[in-house]
């Protein structure tokens, strides 16, 4: 395992000794005993076979569910302590989600989903217009912006969905197969702005099964049975997709 | 939607067309007045096989009673073929006109005006004039035209009209007969006496103490020889049997909203999972539980506040038609109106709470179908 200067950065995520297993009566074991510290300046990727637990995992990184044993923490909070509205106003501002099949709402354009992320926080209309708008621009969609999903592109739909995730401004993006439903350009330009939105304060997380994907990121965890079985950092590979 | 706009809809016009009505009710009682009896004529008076009379004296009696004010006698004659116009002699014999004989204070008694003319009098029994009064209806029908020197046929003799009566409320079916002196009946149609077999009779005290004695005071303890009824009573009677049907209407309307919430809450529940994406990327964005119910009980809250306004509006409407048609004056609570639309929300709402509870309670790993 390779280990470099992301060692000394802070630590955003932590899972520590995290279980989960699903069913009462017939035990599934999704994950065993995961430890994983995700660090500000990450750019990582998830690999592994269906069942290896990705997407559990995923679900816990997110925040979206609670392990059955061990601590997931966000800066230290672990996220067991919370009650349900503490949990998602951690959710909403330190995670953002980018998913496979874009999940923008049908009936509102590409600002308004994008502003979606900022309903609740107290921010004027105006104000989450205009964020929602720096956020489209980032993803060079500015233009496309009062377009619903279903005059976009697959491409424009997913870089819809990155703005999404960004203008919260978060710790961490969250990616589930963000390229999965893209032809290879598109993948390919998704994955350039992933590489842009890297930052120092932030840490970018895809969950993939394409190696290519995995290629084109900094450190590569790898999964199989519910078990972390490689973590190593990697050369990224521009060629690749 | 349409189930609380019908359900507030029906209620707010059963009871707008119910207070209406008794507001009608109370106008058309104080009109009347509620001290008129009528007595008719029953059991072995007028002797057997004939029908039953109320004896002339017997007539007088009841007159010189403290607190009567003035009675009157009537009968309705049968068999008497009524004429406006010669050429119509087939259908005016087979659908005859009423025609009644009856005292000279009718109009006083009754509390009526004349539409037209005057009504009969001691000069018309004193000269035998052939002379009478036409209802109202009956003038439509005839097409009598007000100061028309005008006559029609009873049994073949000419009659001249000198008077309309005006619309009697309390015996509508003398809209459309033909009034005339017992003197003429007796002379003309063949009336054997003057006895009546109705009478009316006005008591502004002890309305209902004379209508107990009136029967005694005309048999003088005898058989049965009359029974008494006070209209009004007849039409207090008649505004129960409305309000009963009204309540069955706020029954049916209280069944719609019911419907209608059931029907919101089975649309909410279908939205819920139409749309468990939608719930859970919002959850995924950092929406809590809280908030996505919110969202949904918000929903429905839009859903009553329009079905209640909408349904006020639907049921007022009703209640001024009822009244334009009706001729009531439209009689409707603002504050009711409000209260009624407001369950309407009370009952979206409550409709709200389960698809609500359900959106809250799903889980954004299931619905996003990770991985």
């Amino acid at each position: 395992m390779v280990r470099g200067d992301s060692q000394v950065s802070e630590v955003l995520l932590s899972l520590d000794g995290v279980s989960r297993v699903f069913g009462d009566e017939v035990k599934v074991h999704a994950l065993r005993d995961v430890s994983l510290d995700i660090r500000a300046g990450d750019f990582l990727s998830i690999v592994g076979p269906s069942g290896s637990g990705k997407s559990t995992l995923l679900g816990l990184l997110g925040v979206l569910d609670l392990p059955s044993s061990g601590a997931v923490r966000i800066q230290g909070t672990d996220m067991a302590n919370l009650g349900d509205a503490d949990r998602s106003r951690m959710r909403g501002g330190a995670i953002g989600f980018v998913f496979q099949q874009f999940h923008l709402i049908p009936h509102l354009t590409a600002v308004g989903n994008v502003e979606t992320a900022l309903l609740y926080r107290g921010l004027t209309a105006g104000k989450r217009h205009r964020r929602a708008l720096d956020a489209l621009e980032q993803v060079g969609l500015s233009s496309r912006s009062g377009h619903i999903p279903v005059q976009l592109s697959g491409g424009e739909q997913q870089r819809v969905a990155i703005a999404r995730a960004i203008v919260t401004d978060p710790l961490m993006v969250l990616a589930d197969e963000p390229t999965g439903a893209l032809d290879s350009q598109n993948a390919s330009n998704v994955m350039e702005i992933f590489a842009d939105l890297q930052s120092p304060e932030r840490a970018i997380c895809v969950v993939t099964h394409d190696l290519g994907v995995a290629a084109r990121t900094q450190r590569r965890i790898t999964m199989l049975d519910g078990n972390i079985v490689a973590d190593e950092h990697q050369d990224i590979d521009e060629g690749v997709r | 939607m349409l189930g609380p706009i019908l359900g507030v809809a029906a209620i707010v016009s059963a009871i707008g067309i119910n207070e209406s009505s008794k507001g009608h009710l109370k106008a058309v009682l104080s009109d009347l007045g509620t001290d008129l009896i009528v007595a008719n004529a029953q059991g072995s008076l007028g002797g057997f096989g004939s029908d039953p009379r109320i004896p002339e004296d017997a007539a007088a009696r009841v007159t010189r009673l403290p607190d009567v004010e003035s009675v009157t006698g009537t009968l309705q004659m049968a068999d008497i073929v009524t004429l406006p116009f010669e050429e119509a002699e087939d259908f005016y014999r087979a659908f005859p006109v009423p025609v009644i004989a009856t005292g000279l204070n009718l109009p006083e008694t009754l509390e009526v005006l004349l539409a037209s003319g005057r009504f009969l009098n001691d000069f018309d029994v004193s000269t035998a004039a052939r002379v009478v009064v036409i209802g109202r209806d009956l003038a439509d029908e005839y097409g009598y035209l007000r100061g028309e020197a005008r006559t029609i046929q009873l049994n073949g003799i000419d009659y001249g009209v000198v008077g309309v009566l005006d619309y009697v409320l309390l015996e509508p079916s003398m809209d459309s007969a033909v009034f005339l002196t017992f003197a003429n009946a007796e002379e003309d149609l063949g009336l054997d006496s003057r006895d009546p077999s109705r009478l009316y009779i006005r008591a502004p005290t002890n309305t209902k103490l004379v209508a107990q004695e009136v029967p005694t005071v005309i048999s003088l303890g005898g058989p049965d020889g009359a029974n008494t009824s006070v209209p009004t009573d007849l039409l207090d009677a008649q505004s129960q049997v409305d309000e009963n049907l009204n309540n069955l209407t706020k029954m049916m309307g209280g069944l719609a909203l019911i419907v209608g919430g059931v029907g919101i809450a089975n649309v909410m529940s279908i939205s819920v999972i139409q749309r468990s994406t939608e719930i859970g990327i919002r959850r995924a964005l950092g929406h809590s539980r809280g908030t996505i119910a919110v969202q949904f009980l918000l929903e429905a809250l839009v859903v009553g506040v329009l079905g209640g306004i909408l349904g006020a509006a639907a049921g007022a409407g009703v209640v001024w038609l009822t009244a334009e048609l009706r001729g009531y004056v439209m009689v409707l609570s603002v504050v009711g109106l409000v209260g009624w639309a407001m369950l309407s929300v009370a009952v979206a709402v409550v409709a709200g709470l389960y698809p609500s509870t359900k959106a809250a309670r799903l889980e954004p790993l299931e619905t996003l179908r990770l991985g």
